[in-house]
């Protein structure tokens, strides 16, 4: 008997399983299908990597301006995506009666909810995956001192920086090819092609030395760059989450217009209400219940050589996690007693 | 005992159902649905008839839990609306076809399939049967926002009929079809009758109802107007019509006139005729075997198997 049930029960719970990664791979492939959604990405890429060319100055450490805007373009870019998935996607689905049509399926609201979460995080992080490589190998590109027995002087990566900028473009003609030969949708194809492209110029630019030579094969990355790069990922999966519950009652105007008002308040979460947290009981709650985007913004420890420690990141990953689940729970209350169209 | 008594009993039991659409302030804007009461037992085609705007979706939408009642009992299948185990046992085709744009009808049937413990080979196995019930095999690869209304309406119909329910619940199935797509779905709903599902058709195209409905429910402006069998509600017992072959001359005189002499005034007479839709769908079929080309839906008259499975 006691057999049966849990023979039972593992079977409920593998259905949920399938039923989640079933609805959050649809969210994730409405997401990446959406040719706003490709757009922001590739624009991303393409501006991350083009900083090299337009920054030609190093104010007195190599490769600190290019590394802080392409970490700049991965959080303004990442939010217009997370933005705008977390905050249509739910109130689209509701408004078209797609959602109707999924819960009059044996699915309960709240994984319905915590699918659509996840897939628009893995939206996020397959943007973040690009734009964290495009950093590593733009940081490259950018000019630095380079000195040999017979030259000295600042020296940008040609070979690299050149693979870089084409390999976008690159992306996309194969998106194109495979949307002709066997019509796989462009944009969430491109999309994927992005990030191999990426991945590849990765893998071959250690070929290359500086100058363009063949070399025993080395990265040159600056690896220290991606604890940030995940701190901003996280940042980004908070406001989508605070997005998606936003819609769980309103429409995409007013979702867009409360995440903004939120985004903003995070930023001068310190000032405003931090200073006045341990004096004023309302300031505490506020300054607790608002998201400190500040924790997440760490661009300014890699000055220098620094790096963002490891202990850091778990705990800015902690904050993110508890907050996250918190803003889901209440989403979720929400959702629960939404009516369908 | 317990099966005979589920086979008796109601599979939606539905008492005082009120339905009143609140604002943004939670002020009463609308009364959808105003004290309906209705049972519907298993292996009947029930029909829910009413103008626009007379509470039909609203209600098939409480059903499913999809809305709230604001008072009211509603039972499927004797437990509540709001049960994910008991949406296993029912398939709903939505008012308009509501699909992800950027899916093919394969990756949509597959989609709703995953969302039931339906084995993966029998989800293939079912996927084909739908689509070549729907007479979409041809189009399995676009994405369904490039198809037509009547299109998508099959492919919402597929995804409705892919758990095999127990309980069908169609609103408006014939929107956007064309006869012969008509003229299937009907067919579809009194094969699955026979097979004792249950089916909860919403229209207002009455000539739909009539053809295939046991009871119905008329609602306007929320509430029930009629409700009964359809011959009940629609026979006239004062008058009685024969059919039979053409008669001599001479013989139908004398009838009319036996006849008028009981009567006291002339009967109606007329000749049979073949109504339009017979009509159109022996022309479609006819023009159907001389093409092989076929861009939209094609038609087909081949059932998925496992709906018709004993």
């Amino acid at each position: 008997m006691l057999s049966l049930r849990v023979v039972g029960g593992q079977c409920f719970m593998m259905l949920r399983i399938k039923q989640f990664l079933a609805m959050a791979g649809l969210t994730a492939l409405e997401a990446l299908r959406q040719p706003i959604c490709f757009l922001l990405a590739v624009s991303g890429v393409v501006f991350i990597a083009a900083l090299p060319l337009m920054i030609m100055h190093t104010f007195g450490e190599d490769g600190k301006q290019v590394r802080d805007g392409a970490l700049a373009f991965h959080f303004v870019f990442g939010l217009f995506i997370a933005g705008h998935s977390a905050g249509t996607m739910l109130s689209r689905e509701i408004r078209s009666g797609t959602a109707s049509a999924v819960l009059s399926k044996p699915v309960g609201r709240e994984l319905f909810f915590l699918s659509k979460f996840a897939g628009i995080t893995a939206v996020i992080v397959l943007f973040s995956a690009c734009a964290a490589l495009a950093t590593l190998l733009s940081e490259r590109v950018a000019e630095k001192f380079y000195s040999t027995e017979t030259l000295a002087g600042y020296l940008p990566d040609a070979v690299t920086g050149t693979m870089l900028i084409c390999a976008p473009f690159a992306a996309c003609f194969v998106a194109a090819l495979v949307n002709y030969r066997f019509k796989r949708p462009f944009a969430s194809t491109a999309f994927i092609t992005l990030l191999l492209s990426l991945v590849l110029v990765l893998l071959v630019s250690g070929f290359f030395a500086r100058t363009g030579r063949w070399m025993p094969y080395d990265f040159q990355v600056q690896w220290r760059i991606l604890p940030v790069s995940i701190l901003i990922t996280m940042a980004l999966i908070v406001l989508s989450g605070i997005a998606l519950t936003i819609s769980t009652r309103f429409e995409t105007v007013p979702t867009m217009v409360f995440c903004s008002a939120i985004f903003l308040l995070g930023l001068m979460s310190d000032y405003v209400f931090g200073r006045f947290a341990g004096s004023s009981q309302l300031c505490g709650l506020l300054y607790a219940a608002v998201p400190n985007w500040q924790n997440f913004w760490t661009v300014d420890a890699l000055a220098g050589g620094g790096t963002v420690p490891l202990k850091y990141v778990v705990s800015a990953g902690y904050y993110a996690a508890v907050y996250t689940a918190g803003i889901l729970c209440l989403g979720m209350i929400s959702f629960r007693h939404t009516e369908m169209k | 005992m317990s099966g005979n008594n589920e086979e008796a009993s109601a599979i939606v039991e539905v008492r005082k159902l009120v339905k009143v659409f609140r604002d943004f302030w939670r002020r009463p804007k609308v009364r959808a649905v105003d004290g309906i009461d209705l049972e519907i037992r298993r292996g009947e085609i029930f029909g829910l008839l009413g103008p626009n705007g007379s509470g039909k979706s609203t209600t098939i939408k409480i059903l499913l839990g999809l809305l709230n009642a604001t008072s009211g009992d509603v039972l499927v299948f004797g437990r509540k609306p709001h049960d994910v185990e008991t949406k296993a046992r029912i398939g709903y085709l939505p008012e308009e076809s509501y699909l992800y744009n950027y899916l093919t009808p394969y990756e949509t049937l597959d989609f709703y399939g995953r969302l039931f413990d339906i084995s993966s080979s029998d989800r293939a196995d079912r996927i084909g049967q739908l689509l070549e019930m729907t007479g979409l095999k041809h189009a399995a690869t676009r994405p369904v926002g490039e198809f037509s209304k009547g299109m998508a309406r099959r492919v919402g119909l597929a995804q409705a009929l892919i758990n095999d329910p127990e309980l069908v619940i169609l609103d408006e199935p014939t929107s956007g079809l064309d006869p012969v797509g008509c003229r299937q779905v009907k067919d579809l709903m009194l094969a699955l009758a026979k097979r004792g599902k249950t089916i909860i058709l919403s229209s207002h195209l009455l000539a739909d109802v009539e053809d295939v409905c046991d009871r119905v429910a008329i609602l306007y402006n929320g509430s029930i107007r009629a409700q009964g069998s359809v011959n009940q509600l629609l026979e006239k017992r004062e008058s009685v019509r024969l059919t039979m072959p053409s008669l001599p001359p001479d013989t139908m005189k004398k009838v009319l006139a036996i006849v008028k002499e009981k009567i006291g005034k002339e009967p109606d007479i007329d000749h049979p005729s073949m109504n339009l839709e017979q009509f159109f769908l022996e022309v479609v079929e006819k023009a159907h075997r001389s093409t092989s080309e076929q861009s939209g839906a094609a038609p087909t008259e081949a059932m998925a198997g496992y709906l018709t499975k004993e």
